[in-house]
């Protein structure tokens, strides 16, 4: 159980991204998390893990209060949090197995992971979680020598070495061609289906209807809805984003 | 114009030219010298353009004759060979500064000749130098020795040495010598690049703004740096070698010390900016994963930096060792100390060897780290 109270975050700068935002993430939910252009989605999803400091509010998981870990506390959650980018956020000039397997580094041996040996377990689960993804026979390639959907594909398998409890995913899916979007979804799905939270931001609402069982809506970072995706009429659609928006489909791209 | 603009312009004009003048004065610029001055600088020219690189053996074959000075002063007891290698002087003896003629035959063919007066007293004399032909033949006018040149009856003798090279070309003295000192300084330059490398490089993280200016230390700590690197840096190399030089004596390891320091310093700074200009997404996606700092940098920012720091070393390698010939020529050792005792002692084809030698090597290392980093993006 995630729960995330009345959190607030204000940039140095001034920018107000969040405010007072409230609710609660049970376990096994496909959350997602829609909004415009700057209603705070990435800020949130920051927030959850502290990549952002949160200025205000609590976010408490399983009864541990992420806001107020200590430096070696925070590792130790972030471990169990796994974390997918819209922009994949691989190491380019690596390999894609180094990639994974840098996911592991949380729980890593700190001297021999910093030689870069790994043990053989760790490099089994990393063709595994490759396999799962279906890009083992890509392992040796260097990351930026695989098209924008296999990278992706790459990022999520570092957060399954992990064996996170929970994924969060900013719009995993927003730098890929529309086609390939379900392709990624679909792994987070089955992820889901195996008992992983997911918080995900996306923009597309035909995909928000396919994969969320539950939604939460920004609009100038504060929460104006939460529900299922069904509950998104034509009012409530034009509440969050604006009068001037119109409902565009991954599919129709 | 209105008049105190003019005034102003006028004062300026005037200021520049003054300034050239005086410039033009201290610089004793002299330019119709570079043409006055052309035939010297020509001699000069074609010394450098001929560098002292190989050289041959040298076989020395002699061959001697009876030649009393003056005639009579001993007696000639000696058979004349007929054939084989043999000299033939035009009198069989002369009075002192008496000129003849001596011919030699059947000697060792296009080969230098030395001819020689020997005592009785074992002395030599170098009388003169010359070349045989093809056939092995030379014909040159001698003169008699100015003094009674005989002892006891013991008649002086005329000595002819031939110098034929023999076999293959090889390196000569002052081209092993070059190469020597060129060790020196090419390892000199290596060796302070490689320490500079290794301070700089860790070093440089605790000045990129990304890594290390967070909160009050960090940013203490990364203004820290970042001033040292930019004080350091402008120091030049030569200056700081002098200022190393009076504290530790001239010699190659003041100059090694002020190159180490100077390079440190600009390593440092290009380093840290290198570390700077990466793509921050790894690095955050790291930290997501409650990796450690550490291996945040290591796994996140070392892979993205290595082109860079490599290519910022090979070409402060190029540079060093064109500062570090420098350096030489005012007493740090290597080629530049080996260029400037050549000048120093006019062996001009020696400076030759080391002025090819320097440009040889420079552009070789400039190709080389221009071909380096092409290859490393
Ligand atoms: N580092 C920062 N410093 C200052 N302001 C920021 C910073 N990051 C984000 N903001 C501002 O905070 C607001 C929310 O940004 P955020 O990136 O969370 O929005 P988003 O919903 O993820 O938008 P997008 O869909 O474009 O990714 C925006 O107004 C943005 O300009
Ligand atoms: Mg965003």
């Amino acid at each position: 159980m995630l729960r995330i109270q009345n959190v607030s975050k204000t940039y140095p700068n001034g920018t107000q991204a969040l405010k007072n935002v409230s609710f609660d993430v049970a376990d096994g939910e496909f959350l997602v998390i829609i909004g415009l252009s700057g209603s705070g989605k990435s800020t949130l999803l920051r927030c959850i893990n502290r990549l952002i400091e949160p200025t205000e509010g609590k976010i408490i998981w399983d009864d541990v209060d992420i806001t107020a870990a200590s430096p070696a506390e925070l590792r130790k959650i972030r471990r169990t949090i796994g974390m997918v980018f819209q922009q994949f956020n691989l190491v380019k000039r690596s390999s894609v197995l180094t990639n994974v397997l840098s996911g592991r580094l949380g729980y890593a041996n700190p001297w021999t992971s910093l030689l870069g040996i790994w043990p053989q377990e760790d490099i089994a689960q990393a063709m595994q979680a490759l396999e799962r993804v279906g890009i083992a026979e890509k392992a040796h390639s260097r990351a930026d020598a695989l098209s924008g959907g296999q990278q992706q594909r790459v990022g999520i398998a570092r957060a399954l070495m992990q064996n996170p409890k929970l994924i969060l995913a900013d719009e995993p899916v927003a730098s890929l061609d529309p086609v390939l979007s379900h392709s990624i979804l679909q792994y987070l799905e089955q992820l889901n289906k195996e008992g992983i939270t997911v918080i995900c931001s996306l923009h597309f609402l035909d995909l928000v209807h396919r994969y969320a069982t539950r939604v939460v809506a920004l609009k100038d970072g504060v929460k104006v809805f939460e529900g299922s995706a069904k509950e998104i009429d034509r009012a409530k659609f034009k509440e969050i984003y604006g009068e001037e928006a119109q409902e565009v489909r991954a599919a129709s791209l | 114009m209105p008049l105190p603009r003019l005034l102003r312009n006028t004062l300026i004009t005037a200021l520049v030219i003054a300034a050239f003048v005086i410039s033009y004065r201290v610089t004793e610029a002299d330019f119709p010298r570079l043409f006055r001055d052309l035939p010297k600088g020509r001699e000069l020219l074609t010394a450098f353009l001929t560098p002292d690189v190989f050289t041959r053996d040298l076989e020395t074959r002699t061959v001697s004759i009876v030649f009393p000075v003056p005639c009579g002063s001993a007696s000639v007891e000696e058979v004349f060979p007929a054939e084989g290698p043999r000299l033939v002087p035009s009198v069989n003896c002369a009075a002192p500064l008496e000129k003849f003629t001596l011919q030699g035959f059947d000697l060792q063919p296009n080969s230098e000749v030395v001819i020689r007066w020997r005592l009785p007293d074992e002395r030599t004399m170098t009388a003169i130098r010359t070349q045989t032909d093809a056939n092995g033949y030379f014909s040159q006018e001698v003169q008699a020795r100015p003094i009674q040149a005989s002892v006891n009856g013991v008649a002086s003798r005329l000595e002819v040495d031939t110098l034929t090279p023999v076999g293959g070309l090889k390196p000569s003295q002052a081209l092993k010598d070059v190469l020597d000192n060129m060790f020196v300084t090419i390892f000199m330059a290596l060796l302070s690049t490689t320490l500079a490398t290794l301070i700089a490089a860790p070093l440089s993280f605790l000045a990129a703004s990304n890594i290390t200016r967070k909160g009050c230390f960090g940013t203490g700590v990364y203004y820290l740096f970042r001033s040292f690197f930019n004080l350091m840096r402008s120091y030049d190399p030569l200056v700081m070698a002098t200022v190393f030089g009076f504290w530790l004596s001239f010699g190659p390891f003041p100059g090694f010390l002020a190159l180490t320091v100077v390079t440190i310093a600009s390593l440092g700074k290009l380093f840290s900016e290198a570390v700077e200009n990466i793509d921050p997404g790894p690095v955050e996606a790291l930290q997501a994963t409650g990796a450690p700092p550490l291996h945040t940098v290591r796994y996140a920012v070392v892979p993205q930096i290595v082109p860079d720091f490599v290519s910022y070393i090979i070409y402060h390698w190029d540079i060093n060792v064109r500062i570090s010939t420098i350096i030489g020529f005012v007493g740090g050792g290597g080629i530049g100390y080996y260029l400037n005792l050549s000048i120093n002692d006019f062996k001009w084809n020696q400076a030759g060897t080391a002025i090819w030698a320097i440009v040889i090597v420079v552009w070789a290392m400039d190709f080389l780290s221009a071909e380096v980093r092409k290859r490393l993006t």
